[in-house]
């Protein structure tokens, strides 16, 4: 079925932008039961993260805390929760609709913007240290080819991920 | 046949509507349709002395087809066609129609064009009567019969209700003894008294007392008159039709016999073999020849086959002093006749052991409600004890947790209602027996709403019982100590908790019972989204289902507390009792018919209807033709709309009545507007149609309304017959494609509108000139505007070019 909404104001504007993107579809259906959060081990470590604040707070419509907070760049995609919210909002996939958010407005980590950039100009996101370049063979490794910078550009372009400006901003 | 005289009475409803109407030209314009025989004009005709003018133009002038233009026909046809029946006219052949909220009200902006709109209309009623054929009231024999299919707190007290109206009853429970699920449940919200506390019947001789209400094995259940109790039985093939069906029961080996064992439980004390008590949550044993509980109903042992040893033993049968055990009893197959079935199965216990996380069935330790109040139970495995099952050492930490497998899109998404007044009932009842229990609830949200409930939950909290808000992720066994620890985060205090536990009860949800889509489909009715059986409207006609004779009650439809099971029990009952009461039911004959010559016998329309109404009986060699039950049938026209060689009809609704009443309608345009058929169903379409004029909303003549049963009665060469006689524009009013009144009606409607546009396309027409709407009655603004829209569009098409 196609929805055609106008914009509307705050939380209904912030929770369909989630909705309409990949990953994000299912986050309306949350009756925040915490079952996310007693799953996440990463919730459990540090009181800056929590799946089921996250979810609350995006629909409620607090778009600039969600996006700057920078605790939904803590999620470690272990698929916990997901398994276990008993309205299969997809809670790891909403983090990642909520990131890609986040870096269409601007609000990069540094380390994100460093991989980013190091993707683009190198082709990798590691740079490859001499350590390595020296270790490989005594493992029984080839030494590594160069990354294929061409055709990684013509996706990324593709992609638009070249498009983004990757320096704009840096939160934590 | 005898020579057609119609008599057309227009009301102006006291003047008002000569207002708008021109009614001197409606009246000659009527004077010149040929068959009618007579004109009159007065301030209403519902009532009074106009309804006396009705009733002596039938008998001194011979009219023998009524026209009445009247308001609301809705309500004065009902007494229009009363006395014109007594007056001795057939009261099939009356036509009322509505000038004010169809024709003047709606366009009181244009009076000319609603006089022309009011001729066509008049045209197409006086068109449709002269066509109407007379129809018989129909009678069909009832038998003062009922089967109650369930014997749990719901079936008996349909059961009892009935018997004691005086109907025979037949109370079919799988189960070696009665009660259900409620008798396992020990005690009820929210009175805390026993779950097989009854009402007395009104046969108890000792207690006509109007407070007498007594445990189910000392009330006398079984002595009441009329009503026959089968436990162990199960009904395994219904057929016949409503009124009239023939039930075959097969009645499993108790292996005792009912009237002659004593109880004295001499059998068990030699009966060798012990297997886990499941009715007692698998927390004792019992022997192969067994009751569930003492106080059972009936009273009477019984032999389980797949434990007993049966000859190479038959240690029972020799101590028996009565000799009541009897081995070689045979599985019995009884015929039952009756009128109205009662479905009352009610709903049992999810298994919670798909939910991995919480390792039912793994670690002895996590149980159910139900589990738990066998323990609760002072006749239970544990007298009364709350034990941990694993060591059998008392449990002092309990942990609840709600919702385990409900309000789930995992497993089952609905909320099973009663689980929470279940939880806190069970954690009261061991806080006041053992007030040093560290009780925890964790819960999503609680819900308590019946009478008094809430009042159980503010107890609950007085009494120390914890609550956190949270639904644990997981339970897990530490070895050491052998005890539980349920992992929560409480969401308010945004706080995580390892909660210790000797005990945890998982307040399971609700589901269907087992066999329920197999007895369904015997008995032709239909479960719900979520597998119950499924209320015909869960608006205003519980307990009954889309076949008359047969109804539903407790937690059959869906999960229910004992005083809303009671409730149910009571309208099925009541319904069973409107429906067989005279011991006969009558019908009219507005039901479809097969012309056999044409039937093809491809099955389609014994698989549409939604009534069950048609069956395929065998015409000579190989051939079979469709046959349609005047009892089942109930006149929506649907098989019509879908036989693809026309070869069946509906009475009232025959092909060449709605062809002149469409012909007629279109007759006359009077508006310089392109003129746009919509047919709309007798239901929500056309009292959608009623209310845009009750409220006045305005939208053009030049869209005539005709009245069909239901959408699902049209065909796709009708849309192309309304543009041949005249239409430029043609929409289709039916109800919610999920609230049609007969079911798929409006869905069948809207695919074969669907289809039509498609051919539309081949033929030259554009697609957008047909349309179809779904709306309720109280979208009168919506019907409105979809004239007005339909009007729009039609106009920028242009004329209308027929190949
Ligand atoms: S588990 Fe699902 S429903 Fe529960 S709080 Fe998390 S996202 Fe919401
Ligand atoms: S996927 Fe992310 S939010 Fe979910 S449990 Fe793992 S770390 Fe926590
Ligand atoms: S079957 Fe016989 S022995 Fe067993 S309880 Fe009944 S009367 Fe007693
Ligand atoms: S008119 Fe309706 S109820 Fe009657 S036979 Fe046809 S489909 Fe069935």
């Amino acid at each position: 079925m196609k929805h055609e909404k106008e914009q509307k104001t705050s939380a209904t504007s912030f929770s369909d932008e989630i909705r309409s993107q990949l990953g994000g579809e299912t986050i309306a259906l949350c009756y925040q039961c915490g079952t996310c959060a007693s799953s996440c081990p990463v919730a459990k470590t540090t009181e800056r993260y929590n799946p089921r604040d996250i979810i609350r707070l995006s629909l409620l419509g607090e778009k600039q805390e969600v996006l700057t907070s920078g605790a939904i760049w803590l999620c470690s995609s272990c698929y916990n929760c997901q398994e276990r919210c008993p309205q299969k909002v997809e809670i790891a996939d909403v983090i990642y609709a909520l990131r890609n958010i986040a870096i269409k407005e601007g609000h990069i980590p540094n380390i994100y913007s460093e991989f980013a950039t190091g993707l683009m100009n190198e082709g990798r996101i590691v740079p490859i240290s001499k350590f390595v370049e020296k270790k490989r063979p005594e493992y029984g490794l080839p030494p590594l080819r160069p990354a294929g910078l061409d055709t990684l550009k013509k996706i990324l372009a593709a992609t638009g991920f070249d498009k983004i400006q990757w320096k704009k901003e840096g939160t934590p | 046949m005898e020579e057609v005289k119609v008599g057309v009475f227009l009301s102006d409803c006291g003047k008002q509507l000569a207002e708008i109407l021109d009614f001197k030209a409606l009246t000659e314009h009527v004077k010149k349709v040929s068959g009618v025989a007579l004109v009159v004009r007065g301030n209403e005709f519902w009532r009074g002395e106009g309804l006396k003018t009705i009733v002596d133009a039938i008998k001194s002038k011979k009219i023998n087809r009524l026209v009445v233009a009247e308001t609301l026909p809705k309500l004065s046809e009902v007494k229009i066609v009363k006395a014109a029946e007594e007056a001795g006219l057939n009261p099939y052949l009356v036509e009322v129609i509505d000038l004010k909220d169809h024709c003047a009200w709606p366009h009181r902006d244009a009076p000319l064009e609603a006089t022309e709109k009011a001729k066509a209309m008049l045209s197409a009623a006086i068109e449709r009567a002269k066509l109407l054929e007379p129809l018989e009231k129909l009678e069909f024999p009832a038998v003062k019969s009922v089967l109650v299919i369930g014997g749990g707190i719901a079936g008996m007290q349909a059961a009892e209700d009935l018997a004691d109206l005086g109907f025979e009853v037949h109370l079919v429970e799988k189960a070696p003894f009665l009660g259900g699920l409620a008798a396992r449940a020990g005690r009820f919200f929210p009175t805390d008294d026993c779950a097989i506390c009854i009402q007395s019947p009104a046969s108890d001789v000792k207690a006509i007392t109007h407070t007498s209400r007594k445990c189910v094995y000392r009330s006398g259940f079984s002595e009441i008159p009329n009503l026959n109790i089968l436990t162990n039985s199960k009904v395994v093939k219904v057929e016949g039709v409503p009124g009239n069906y023939k039930v075959t029961v097969e009645k499993k080996p108790r292996y005792v016999d009912e009237s002659k064992c004593v109880r004295c439980d001499l059998c068990t004390t030699v009966c060798p073999v012990e297997v886990p008590d499941e009715y007692n949550a698998k927390l004792k044993t019992r022997k192969a020849i067994y009751i569930n509980t003492p106080p059972v109903h009936p009273p009477v042992y019984v032999i389980d086959e797949s434990a007993c040893k049966f000859q190479e033993c038959a240690k029972c049968v020799e101590i028996c002093p009565t000799k009541a055990v009897k081995l070689n009893q045979k599985t019995e197959k009884l015929t039952l006749n009756v009128g109205g079935i009662i479905v009352a199965t009610g709903f049992k216990e999810y298994d919670p052991s798909v939910i991995k996380e919480y390792h039912y069935g793994e670690y002895p330790d996590v149980i159910t409600n139900l589990e738990l109040a066998r323990m609760i139970d002072g006749f239970g495995p544990t007298n009364g004890a709350i034990i941990k099952p694993s060591d059998r050492k008392p449990a002092k930490r309990i942990v609840f947790i709600q919702c385990v497998g409900s309000r789930d899109r995992r497993w089952n998404p609905w909320c099973s209602s009663i689980c929470c007044m279940i939880s806190l009932k069970n954690a009261m009842l061991i806080k006041s027996a053992y007030p040093d229990t560290d009780i925890t609830i964790c819960y999503i949200d609680i819900r308590t709403t019946g009478r008094e409930h809430e009042y159980y939950y503010e107890k609950a909290r007085e009494m120390g019982i914890k609550f956190v808000k949270g639904r644990p992720t997981e339970i897990s066994h530490d070895p050491d100590g052998n005890i539980l620890i349920v992992d929560v985060e409480d969401a308010i205090l945004r706080r995580f908790f390892e909660l210790e536990a000797d005990l945890v009860v998982l307040a399971t949800a609700m589901v269907p019972s087992e066999d329920t889509k197999e007895l369904a489909e015997m008995l032709g009715i239909e479960l719900d989204q979520d597998g119950f059986f499924k209320e015909y409207n869960a608006k205003l006609r519980p307990t009954e289902t889309k076949i008359r004779g047969i109804y539903l009650c407790g937690g059959a439809t869906f999960p229910k507390d004992a005083p809303t099971s009671s409730l149910h029990a009571h309208s099925a009952a009541v319904k069973t009792a409107k429906f067989l009461s005279t011991g006969k039911i009558i019908k009219d004959q507005r039901t479809a018919f097969v012309n056999e010559e044409y039937c093809g016998d491809c099955e389609f329309c014994p698989v549409i209807c939604p009534f069950n109404a048609i069956t395929l009986v065998p015409k000579g060699e190989d051939h079979f033709v469709a046959q349609v039950s005047d009892l089942k049938c109930e006149g929506c026209g649907i098989c019509v709309g879908t036989c693809p060689v026309n070869a069946i009809e509906l009475r009232h609704s025959r092909p060449n009545q709605m062809e002149a009443q469409m012909n007629a309608l279109l007759s006359v345009n009077g508006t310089s507007k392109p003129l746009i058929l919509a047919i709309t169903c007798s239901e929500c379409g056309h009292t959608a149609v009623d209310s845009s004029g009750m409220a006045m909303m305005q939208y053009p003549a030049n869209v005539r309304v005709m009245k069909v049963p239901c959408t699902g009665i049209l065909q796709v060469h009708q849309f192309l017959q309304a543009f041949k006689a005249g239409a430029q524009g043609v929409m289709v009013v039916g109800c919610k494609t999920d609230g049609c009144h007969y079911e798929v009606g409006s869905q069948k409607a809207q695919k074969k509108v669907d289809l039509a546009k498609v051919l539309l396309k081949e033929y030259g027409i554009e697609p957008e000139r047909l349309e179809m709407f779904h709306m309720v009655f109280i979208e009168g603004d919506k019907f409105a505007e979809a004239a007005q829209m339909m009007t729009e569009r039609i106009e920028k098409l242009g004329p209308l070019q027929l190949m």
